[in-house]
């Protein structure tokens, strides 16, 4: 029972980096209709200047999320702007690829401007050992859920009320109706980036206060398909909560049945999903009209 | 002097070579091949052979992204089965290489059934998630299941021997490369002009049009999928026995990227172009090495202390700067300049 309630909020931990990130991909596919192969690389990235932040800075918590927040949209409205924006209008084909050859350069590009071998992203807390009970569970580990949850609550409240996550709701129902009704349309593709970076930093920086940091951090991308494609590619809440499902599964999966089958509960539980219920659990179901 | 496309019976159309010319260049650069060998240094001789493997992977992936127009993130996946299927039918219980070389090419193709099946009832991008798993979750089994593949040590494979001709020196297993690349070659350019292939490209240009002319969307990206993992998978089995050893290792997920960079820059859809960009990618690395090098020594020490990282980072930058200033890809350019030629001084 102790050994179940341990793999349960260790899965809940690393679950909720991978909603996180999901919820990055659900941002941008919700304003933009495009799959951003590049999600774990921008996180991964952000974590790599948040680290280096800490190292000249440190290790000031403040000066380093302030940092890293501004580094993650800077990053995300570059990336919007040069090498998204020209595609605008182009088939979709071409720009998923687009994203995956960005994911690719941000991948070999940590390689040049830091190293190969792993740190540790040390801002004073997430490391220490609270225990509940039996069980011990980091800081940073709940700091993390804590954080998915509220932003969460607040992704939700923005696209409900707020003018701004209307018209990016409007812009993915239908980009030329709102271009009509007044909408730029590039500037909420803009926004959707630099949020979207936002979410995947804060995912990344928390990875490596809980973990580590390491060239292979890229992989949390890949580990968080499975969470956006289970909650709903155009579900940014949905996405948030199948990360926590992934998670959870992943690590019953890895204490159960064996290492190897942690590594790849999530996909087959892709192929599986995709079987059931392919919009997602939360998604919608696309209609065609010809 | 031919100015324009002027088709007017059935059988111009779907020829397999607009002009006679055609052929006796194809027939020049084979016997070029077929030399080559004994003319290049072994060095040398190691692109040709990698680009002939390459060939035949990129014409597989071509099927499935270049006519029907579906992408596959996870082709790499298809490239390991078909190795380890190689390997373990030959090296491990002793068959023939031709049932190795039959098994490298159905195995992938019953995979790809499995992972097929459920992800093509969908459009868009699912393929291209699934087949990414897929890839993942090979690596994985392939890893586990230690009595038949020795797990992470591998297997390893010797030169071929075929119908009596044995394809152990380098010369030799090139000529066989060789022969597998003109033969999927005439396979591929077939496929396309026959009904199937109509099929594929009518799916992928509009794939509601597609169906209300009555094509079967589910069965015809179905089999667009197999026959596309049943050339990779031969193409696995080739670079298998050039590796001469099978492992996870030896087949990274770059190759996946790779492939789809090949296409890119070729042009979508057309095999010429899945010929041209094999070339202009394998060699890109090695071009980029030796330009490099002549600038200075410190760069040439970086090329050979990140050359993967080099090299996946020009995979990236070449399909970003295709997409964006050259869509239709080598092919596409070739097409202008042979306009632009036929019609100078006027531009049309």
């Amino acid at each position: 029972m102790q050994y179940l309630t341990q793999l349960l909020i260790s899965g809940l931990a690393i679950g909720a980096i991978y909603g996180l990130i999901a919820m990055g991909f659900a941002v941008i596919y919700k304003s933009t209709g495009l799959v951003n192969f590049a999600q774990g690389e921008m996180t991964m990235i952000i974590a790599y200047i948040a680290w280096t932040i800490s190292t000249t800075a440190g290790g000031n918590l403040f000066l380093v999320s302030i940092g890293a927040i501004i580094a993650a949209i800077v990053l995300g409205l570059v990336i919007e702007r040069v090498v998204m924006r020209p595609m605008l209008g182009e088939p979709l084909f071409a720009t998923v690829m687009v994203t995956i050859g960005l994911a690719v350069i941000l991948r070999s590009s940590i390689n040049f401007i830091w190293d190969a071998y792993p740190h540790g992203l040390d801002v004073g807390f997430g490391r220490d050992i609270v225990r509940l009970g039996a069980i011990g569970i980091r800081t940073g580990q709940i700091a993390v859920i804590t954080t998915l949850l509220l932003l969460l609550v607040a992704i939700w409240a923005f696209f409900r009320y707020s003018k701004f996550g209307v018209a990016m709701r409007a812009v993915a129902a239908d980009d030329r109706t709102a271009l009509l009704m007044g909408i730029s349309a590039p500037r909420v593709h803009a926004a959707a980036w630099a949020a979207s970076s936002v979410i995947a930093g804060i995912a990344g920086v928390f990875f490596a206060i809980s973990y580590d940091l390491s060239p292979a951090m890229f992989q949390l991308g890949l580990k968080a398909f499975p969470a956006t494609i289970l909650g709903g590619l155009d579900a940014v809440l949905g996405s948030g909560i199948g990360g926590l499902l992934i998670g959870i599964t992943e690590n019953l999966a890895g204490g159960y049945l064996g290492s190897g089958m942690k590594e790849v509960a999530g996909f087959v539980m892709i192929i599986v999903v995709l079987m059931i219920r392919p919009f997602g659990i939360f998604g919608e179901r696309d209609i065609e009209r010809v | 002097m031919r100015t324009g496309d002027y088709k007017q019976t059935y059988g111009e159309l779907v020829a397999l070579v607009d002009s006679p010319p055609v052929w006796m260049w194809s027939a020049v650069l084979v016997v070029a091949l077929i030399v080559a060998p004994y003319a290049l240094n072994s060095y040398a001789l190691s692109f040709v052979t990698i680009i002939l493997i390459t060939v035949v992977g990129a014409l597989g992936l071509n099927i499935l992204t270049g006519y029907t127009g579906l992408i596959s993130l996870g082709h790499v996946g298809f490239l390991v089965t078909g190795a380890y299927a190689y390997a373990i039918l030959v090296s491990k219980y002793q068959m023939p290489p031709l049932v190795g070389f039959i098994g490298a090419g159905l195995v992938p193709a019953i995979a790809s059934l499995i992972v097929g099946a459920p992800s093509l009832r969908l459009k868009g991008l699912y393929l291209a998630i699934t087949t990414l798993a897929f890839s993942f979750i090979i690596n994985t089994a392939i890893l586990e299941v230690r009595w038949l593949t020795n797990g992470a040590r591998g297997i390893a494979v010797q030169r071929p021997e075929l119908l009596g001709i044995s394809f152990d020196g380098d010369a030799a297993f090139t000529h066989l490369c060789l022969g597998f690349a003109i033969v999927t070659l005439f396979a591929t350019l077939n496929i396309r002009r026959s009904r199937v292939g109509r099929a594929f490209v009518a799916i992928r240009d509009n794939d509601t049009a597609a169906r209300v002319m009555g094509i079967n969307l589910h069965a015809y990206k179905l089999l667009a999928f197999v026959t596309s993992a049943f050339i990779t998978g031969i193409a696995g089995a080739l670079y298998g026995i050039y590796l001469s050893f099978v492992s996870v290792e030896g087949f990274p997920f770059l190759l996946s990227i790779e492939a789809l960079a090949i296409l890119i820059v070729g042009g979508l859809g057309s095999a010429l172009g899945a010929v041209l960009g094999t070339i202009l990618i394998v060699l890109l690395p090695e071009a980029t090495r030796i330009v490099f090098s002549l600038f200075s020594t410190q760069m040439d020490a970086m090329f050979s202390t990140g050359a993967q990282e080099l090299k996946s980072m020009l995979y990236g930058l070449v399909i970003i700067l295709f997409l964006r200033f050259q869509p239709r890809g080598l092919v596409g350019a070739w097409h202008d300049i042979r306009r632009t030629w036929v019609h100078w001084p006027l531009r049309y």
